[in-house]
């Protein structure tokens, strides 16, 4: 009987002791059917990086369980351009040309460069720095520090207050928005901690590896992406020429610092190249295969400018010969623009340019790429942030910080490597007699109403105008920063000119602006005026004209 | 999991310190019950001396330590105890009669297989016989038990053999997640998913949650298999199953062999013949031909046109259109083997065609049971069940055939769908152009587009019982349920749905193959010592789901190939996985650990307290760890109070239990994942993440549940009463796909952030108003009374008044499953009319016609004010008769089905198109909201302004029908068992024979315009409230007769 008893008793501990050993090995089990096996959850950061990369032009519409939409500073730079008639839209009432817009209502327009930091860059880039620290890295890391200062400073340049501290929180319902001298602040941090990583060797660091991310834009060279993200250092103290600190903390040195250290070359310019693979998203925004300009045409301003018709521009009389690369003749064989919102008004027929893809100026459909020049091709590579750039924006400074003769030098440098530029990467399609030769370049450049030969008849005038020039196209919204710095018609108390010669806001300025120009950019409607109510409310986002209050950067 | 770690050992100390008592020697016996000589299982064998007990297993079986001379006593629940002293025989065998008056259920079967004495139960459970559910004849058994449980909702999906019904057990809790219970079966976890459309197998666009319904799974199990159904409603009764039975759990215990000593063989067969046919139809109608404003045009399918001139021929396409659908059960049972082991084996045959035109069910079952005993201490019950099922299905909801079917004018016979050459017949187009574009001919979509789904499913359980010691029993319960549907959906290339795909038929295959296994270890402990009582019972679970899924979607041309081969490599579309050659994966892994003590104090007062402790592979390892705490307490008033107890009051029992529970997300909701995407890179496969935030911080939804209720029987026992209060309070619920801003780096979101609660007060009820030798008469009540609030919604809706809803329930213009902070879980958002402040509808001051406010709000709600399931059941001599009515009282409806008839001028609501009218309003002139609006005073013909009945007019508002009541006769039954005497006399062989007559859905009263009032227009595979209570393009629960007989051998 005892025995039994104690058989059985040992059975009850056998069956609850095997329960307890097969207890621990579950943990494991537990932990290999967690991930998803279905679809990606972690993928190499190697194909991270070129999502991130094609965010800072313009993307495509991802697929099916992607984005619902192209993104990037492109697809919002179409109605900026408008702003600041890089160009207008060819019929009349369009409210970019007003200035207005978008007016409160259901629409994501100039809520592209929201899209494009918060979903398109966001969590990728955090996975890219994540994943990169993980697996040392350290240039994939840089990188992706460098993209997020750019993005944040293009970010808060556009809409002013915006999420920052409580960015990508997934587990957040509501959103507050944070103060601008906060996101500047948090963008030198980046730049800084880019800067680290970058220098870093050793370890996973190789350039081979990180071209495989790159490919399409530095490919793979860490030397030009530190000097990008001096370039964005440079931008962020350049663009505080309103505050009172800019001249009592001496930014002005901190620009010509920042920009010695960026981008000397056209080599080092910052562009995005395509693979023109028959895809959106792997063709140019501004191509005939996107078709997505097919209604803007060039305004009168940049063709007055190019073509020396400017009447109190210092380029007056001067045709500059970048003129057949960046416009588009009409069938008088002359150089013309529109003027806002007034479409075909102000041109007679044969006077209306043709459309930027080589057709006429009353088509607004895209044909096939065959006569599209300059960036508007489907494979034309895309700035992001280029050599000449750096050097206007480091004549600006030095120009007020009363160094004329460094801004002459720098100033003179960026036009060179404009022209340059352009002769080099986007010849094709332009007409053989009109390509800028070097005999072309050196009759501009020694014209003295280009380049003046004394440093003290150098101008603000001749500065911005020739930066404006220098970034036709792709560089909307530091062109766009530029202007609002110089409030669109700011005169220039040493000549008595408007600095922006020429330039004239337009006749009608849209109703809800309340007279004012356009300042600043709603957030983006289907993210914030629909989810995010609260945080739009105590910004003051709902006013009709919150798009002309202007935002923290532009202040004294 | 350490944590329970602590639970075992202290288990294995109590073991092992044990006393044992030498002199001892183990007894062991049966015991039957005196009714039916079938084995009693649950009854308490107590050594009076040592007071020492146990309880009979299934088998009746038990064994007890005790010496001659000692006296065992047995009882047991509604029979009368048997007091008998300890011979010298080893083997005791004893017969239970049941006590007089005596009707609530003996033993409970709760959690984990678990047999309980209900005296000890803190929470309300609720049985139904398997003969109540075998006796209505039903295909799908859950749908028998509408009515018979309070608090229990089913819903059919439609009236078509195979539709899938969904059950909810106390109302909505969650509002993303399945609300629907666990289903257990003699202790296993058995599947009861329904395959979802659209995130299961939708490769190709066109396969919805509407158009299409698969079979609710549970419904594989055979019928005539149940012995009995527990319904387990509240946590408390099943926190020991863990996050899985949330929302409650249906207990199915199936039939065993029951052999009696000299009888090892027992027949029994049974067979119903079975027809169908629809009674009830939206009411449409036909008084004017097509066109638009009063011109006729025959090219359109709105009649708008010139009245039907009288005389004009016209056809009965809806009658020509249902048919008269037969069908034929075949069930087989053989017990056979020894009373030490003992097999049962069953066999089913159901053959069903559907009122529809090629719709039918087919399904086969087998089960094989064995119960053997090993030794003193050990019996075991292996069992197979093999199940296989054919579903022929045409599409329902849009672009099915029953809209159409109304829609079609009746001066078309529309039965004629072909052409000579085979080809679609159009009316509206040139009919040369084959490939034209026209409405479905209703039936051309039933002959031509289908549907097929085939299964095979196989379960195997394993129960283990060890008895070693007189206080110790040990059980396992090991399951493993595989399955496989391979289905198709095919779209003729004519169809209307295919006009776009240049005349190319689609056809999208799907395959499931489901692989559950499951097993739970418990050791059960009781000890007495004096009037106290305790009960200790830890244990542990396992259960792994692996679910895989493959679906390839292409176009074809009408060759009649339906598996994939069939369809045009180049256009072929699959789910992700196929992507590196595999099936999509869906694996999920829990292990629980729990322990549950009761101490009872004199048999009338219990406190038992659970706990539970679970992981969870769908959560990431920092929070894969979760528990949950319950307590109930029991008090049997009736023996508490002394001399309370007497013939007007029997028993009286108070309950009171609190408990919470989780919910678990599907696995990978909370991993975001990265799509491909097209750019320019140097790698293949550059990726960026997809909209949505699958939360990585997602914790489970946490439920919290008090109840509070008492039972008593009056009059001796003629009278019964069960009745209980619930309040739940969920939280921390996971809103799914709901958008916010981009701040989180995502467009749609995944957070823990809702909550609702839910209250209920339910009441069962029997009386015996009469019990006489020959006659009596049963009734009982089922009555459910529900009210819940939704506390919160993700704040980014609730912000701007918005509604969260799931797009599924969105089957119809601009009505849909909407939810909003502080409304109901059940409520029904649409577009309304354009108001003034001071409510009137603001009238177009051209047209004359309303304007529309173009928001979803809040304009019903489907939570019925009460329920109540009433069952008689009389028996004169060798008849009995059984019948259910269910009523249903409030809630509100969709009537989808009349919002498209009417748009179309095909509703009694278009009659009076003739008639003049002013629009009682204001116009929209400005002054709409002064104090002096100007009255609407524009006078509408709707017959030349078809507008009046358009969607912009007539608001989704005006079709949502509020306080819809139904009282339905769901089943009579009619038995007529011949007396055995006459058996005896002149058919030898048989033990019993019975013939019977049964009737569903025979009658239904109800103020709801359309056909049916229970209507589902998604089905069982959808999550949180579902689409129930939406009607679009759905047939009515058809009438079924059947008839057969019963038979024992």
């Amino acid at each position: 009987m005892k025995n039994k008893h104690f058989i059985n008793s040992f059975l009850v501990a056998s069956i609850i002791g095997a329960t307890i050993i097969s207890l621990s090995s579950c943990s494991k089990k537990l932990e290999d059917a967690y991930l998803n096996p279905n679809n990606p959850t972690v993928v190499p950061i190697e194909q991270l990086l070129p999502n991130v990369i094609s965010q800072m032009s313009a993307t495509a519409a991802p697929p099916a369980g992607g984005g619902g939409g192209s993104y990037g500073p492109q697809v919002d730079g179409t109605n900026i351009g408008k702003y600041i008639q890089f160009w207008n839209y060819y019929s009349t009432g369009d409210v970019y040309d007003q200035m207005g817009g978008p007016a409160p209502g259901a629409t994501d327009a100039l809520g592209a460069i929201w899209a494009m930091h918060y979903y398109g860059i966001g969590q990728n880039n955090k996975r890219i720095i994540e994943w990169g620290i993980e697996q040392q890295k350290w240039d994939y890391v840089g990188v992706a520090h460098a993209i997020f200062a750019w993005s944040w400073l293009t970010l808060t340049e556009h809409h002013g207050e915006v999420i920052l501290r409580e960015a990508f929180n997934t587990s957040l319902q509501q959103f507050k928005y944070d103060p601008q001298p906060d996101v500047y602040d948090t963008v030198r941090v980046i730049c800084n901690t880019a800067l680290d990583y970058l220098d870093r060797t050793g370890d996973s660091v190789s350039q081979e590896n990180l071209a495989k991310g790159d490919g399409y834009f530095y490919n793979g060279d860490v030397n030009k992406w530190k000097k990008f993200v001096y370039g964005v250092l440079a931008r962020s103290y350049a663009h505080l020429t309103n505050k009172t600190v800019y001249t009592t903390n001496n930014y002005a040195d901190s620009v010509i610092k920042y920009c010695n250290l960026s981008l000397a070359t056209n080599d080092d310019n910052a562009v995005q190249k395509f693979s023109n693979g028959g895809t959106s998203g792997t063709s140019n925004w501004f191509g005939t295969f996107r078709g997505n300009i097919g209604t803007i045409r060039q305004s009168a301003f940049i063709a007055n400018l190019m073509t020396g018709n400017g009447a109190t521009s210092p380029f007056n009389g001067v045709a500059d010969p970048r003129t057949p690369y960046l416009l588009r003749e009409n069938p008088n064989g002359t150089y013309k623009g529109i003027l806002p919102n007034l479409g075909t008004s102000s041109l007679s027929l044969n006077d209306r340019p043709a459309n930027f893809w080589g057709g006429l100026f009353s088509q607004t459909t895209s044909s096939q790429d065959t006569a599209g020049r300059y960036l508007f091709k489907n494979d034309a590579e895309l700035p992001v942030m280029t050599a000449a750039e750096i050097q206007f924006m480091k004549a600006e400074a030095a120009y007020r910080k009363g160094d004329k003769a460094l801004a002459l030098t720098a100033y003179t440098n960026g036009i060179s490597l404009n022209l340059d530029m352009l002769s080099s990467k986007y010849s094709v399609r332009v007409a053989a007699d009109k390509q800028i030769t070097p005999a072309a370049k050196t009759a501009y450049m020694s014209n003295p109403k280009v380049v003046p030969t004394e440093p003290n008849s150098l101008t603000l005038s001749h500065i911005l105008l020739q930066k404006y020039i220098a970034s036709y196209g792709f560089g909307t919204e530091e062109t766009w920063t530029d202007m609002r710095r110089y409030h669109y018609t700011d005169i220039d108390p040493a000549t008595g000119n408007q600095i922006y010669a020429d330039f004239t806001l337009p006749s009608t300025i849209y109703s809800y602006n309340n007279g004012e120009p356009v300042y600043r950019a709603r957030p983006r409607y289907n993210s914030e005026n629909l989810y995010n109510v609260p945080a739009l409310q105590s910004i003051g986002a709902l006013e009709n004209d919150y798009n002309t209050k202007k935002p923290w950067f532009l202040l004294p | 999991m350490r944590k329970f770690i602590p639970l075992f050992s202290m288990a294995l100390m109590l073991l092992i310190t044990q006393q044992l008592f030498a002199q001892l020697r183990t007894v062991t016996g049966i015991i039957l019950s005196s009714e039916d000589n079938s084995p009693l299982s649950g009854v308490t064998v107590t050594n009076v001396e040592t007071k020492k007990s146990t309880t009979t297993d299934e088998a009746g079986s038990f064994s007890i330590q005790g010496a001659a001379g000692q006296t065992l006593l047995f009882s047991y629940v509604g029979f009368s105890s048997l007091r008998t002293p300890i011979t010298n025989s080893d083997n005791v065998r004893m017969t239970l009669k049941k006590s007089a008056g005596s009707q609530l259920e003996e033993v409970v079967v709760t959690a984990m297989d678990i047999r309980r004495n209900p005296r000890e139960l803190g929470y309300s459970v609720q049985t139904v016989k398997g003969s109540d559910i075998q006796e209505t004849q039903r295909e799908n058994f859950l749908n028998s038990l509408q009515g018979r449980v309070a608090g229990a909702t089913i819903t059919s999906t439609s009236g078509t053999p195979g539709a899938s019904s969904t059950i909810v057990l106390r109302g909505f809790n969650s509002l993303s997640l399945s609300n629907q219970p666990l289903f257990v079966v003699d202790g296993i976890i058995i599947d009861n998913s329904t395959i979802d459309a659209v995130n299961n197998v939708a490769a190709a666009a066109g396969q919805n949650t509407t158009s299409n319904d698969f079979t609710n799974r549970i419904a594989d199990i055979n019928p005539n298999d149940i012995e009995s159904v527990t319904v387990l409603k509240g946590p408390e009764a099943t926190v020991l199953y863990g996050s899985m039975a949330s929302s409650g759990a249906i207990v199915i215990t199936t039939r065993k062999a029951k052999l009696t000593k000299g009888k090892p063989f027992n027949l029994s067969y049974d067979n119903s013949i079975r027809f169908q046919s629809l009674q009830r139809f939206p009411a449409a109608f036909n008084g004017f031909t097509q066109g638009t404003n009063g011109n006729g045009n025959s090219a359109i399918f709105t009649s708008f046109g010139p009245a039907l001139e009288p005389g004009t021929p016209t056809y009965d396409n809806v009658g020509n259109f249902f048919r008269t659908a037969w069908g034929q059960t075949h069930n087989l049972g053989v017990d056979f083997g020894a009373p030490m082991s003992s097999f049962r084996l069953t066999t089913s045959i159901y053959d069903q065609d559907g009122v529809v035109p090629n719709t039918n069910l087919k399904r086969l079952n087998f089960k094989l049971t064995n119960t053997t005993k090993i030794g003193k201490y050990i019996d075991i019950t292996p069992s197979l069940a093999y199940t296989n099922s054919d579903n022929k299905k045409t599409l329902k909801g849009a672009g099915g055939y029953l809209l159409n079917l109304y829609l079609w004018p009746i001066t078309d016979n529309a039965i004629d769908y072909a052409k000579e050459n085979g080809k679609k017949r159009f009316i509206t187009n040139v009919d040369a152009a084959d490939n034209a574009s026209e409405i479905d001919n209703p039936f051309f979509a039933v002959n031509r587009n289908s549907s097929r789904d085939k299964q095979d499913r196989y379960i195997s359980t394993l129960a283990i019982n060890i008895n070693p010691l007189s206080w110790l029993s040990i059980a396992g319960r090991f399951g493993y349920d595989y399955y496989t549907t391979n289905g198709y959906q095919y779209r003729d290339p004519q169809s209307s749905s295919q006009s776009s795909l240049a005349n190319l038929g689609s056809l999208d295959n799907y395959y499931v193959k489901y692989r559950g296994y499951n097993h739970t270890i418990s050791a059960t402990a009781r000890h007495t010592a004096g009037k106290w009582n305790g009960r200790l019972t830890v244990g542990s679970r396992w259960n792994q789901t692996q679910t895989e899924r493959y679906g390839v979607s292409g176009t074809k041309d009408s060759l009649r190939i339906y598996d994939s081969s069939g369809t045009n490599p180049l256009t072929r579309t699959r789910l992700s996985a196929a992507k590196y050659g595999q099936w999509n994966q869906y694996l999920l892994k829990q292990i629980a650990g729990f322990g549950e003590a009761t101490i009872g104090y004199n048999n009338y007062v219990f406190l038992t307290a659970s706990m539970a402790f679970e992981s969870s592979s769908v959560l990431p390892k920092s929070n894969r760890n979760y528990s949950y705490p319950g307590a109930s307490l029991s008090v049997m008033m009736s023996d508490l109070i002394p001399k309370i107890k007497g013939s007007a009051l029997t028993f009286w029992k108070l309950r009171t239990s609190l408990a919470s529970t989780a919910r678990l997300p599907d696995p990978y909701l909370n991993q975001s994942n990265f799509i491909d995407v097209s750019v320019s890179s140097n790698v293949a496969f550059p990726y960026q993440y997809g909209f949505l935030n699958a939360n990585p911080n997602l914790k489970p939804e946490k439920q919290k549940t008090f109840e509070v209720g008492t039972e008593l029987r009056l009059l001796r026992d003629r009278i019964s009463i069960d009745m209980a209060y619930y309040n739940t309070l969920a939280t921390d619920q996971i809103a799914q796909s709901f958008r916010a801003s981009y701040g989180t780096g995502f467009v749609l979101n995944t957070q823990n952030n809702s909550s609702v609660r839910n209250e209920g007060v339910e009441i069962s009820m029997g009386i015996d108003p009469v019990k006489t030798k020959d006659f009596s008469w049963n009734v009982q009540f089922n009555f459910n009374h529900m009210w819940n609030k939704v506390l919160s919604i993700p704040a980014p809706i609730a912000q701007s008044g918005g509604d969260y809803y799931d797009a599924s329930t969105w089957v119809y213009l601009n009505t849909r499953g909407g939810i909003v902070e502080g409304g109901t879980t059940g409520t029904i958002t649409s577009y309304g009319y354009a108001r003034n402040n001071n409510g009137d509808i603001i009238v177009d001051a051209t047209t004359g016609l309303p304007t529309l406010d173009g928001v979803f709000r809040v304009h019903g709600d489907r939570t019925p004010d009460f329920t109540l399931g009433t069952i008689n059941r009389f028996k004169y001599k060798n008849f009995s008769l059984s019948f259910l009515w269910d009523l249903k009282v409030g809630g509100d409806v969709y009537n989808g089905t009349s919002e498209y008839l009417t748009i179309n001028g095909k509703t009694q609501k278009t009659a009076d198109r003739l008639t003049p009218r002013v629009i009682q309003g204001v116009l929209n002139d400005g002054l709409q909201n002064t104090d002096n609006p100007t009255p609407n005073n524009i006078i509408v013909t709707p017959y030349y302004n078809n507008l009046y009945y358009g969607s912009t007019a007539m608001p989704d508002e005006d079709y949502i029908e509020h306080d819809v009541n139904y009282f339905r006769l769901r089943d009579i039954s009619l038995y007529y068992a011949l007396p055995s005497d006459f058996l005896k006399r002149n058919l030898r062989g048989f033990q019993s024979l019975s013939f019977f007559a049964t009737a569903n859905d025979v009658v239904l009263f109800t103020n709801y315009s359309g056909a049916d009032p229970a209507s589902n227009a998604g089905n069982a595979s959808l999550r949180g409230v579902g689409a129930v209570g939406f009607d679009y393009g759905n047939i009515a629960s058809p009438l079924s007769f059947n008839f057969g007989l019963r038979a024992t051998f």
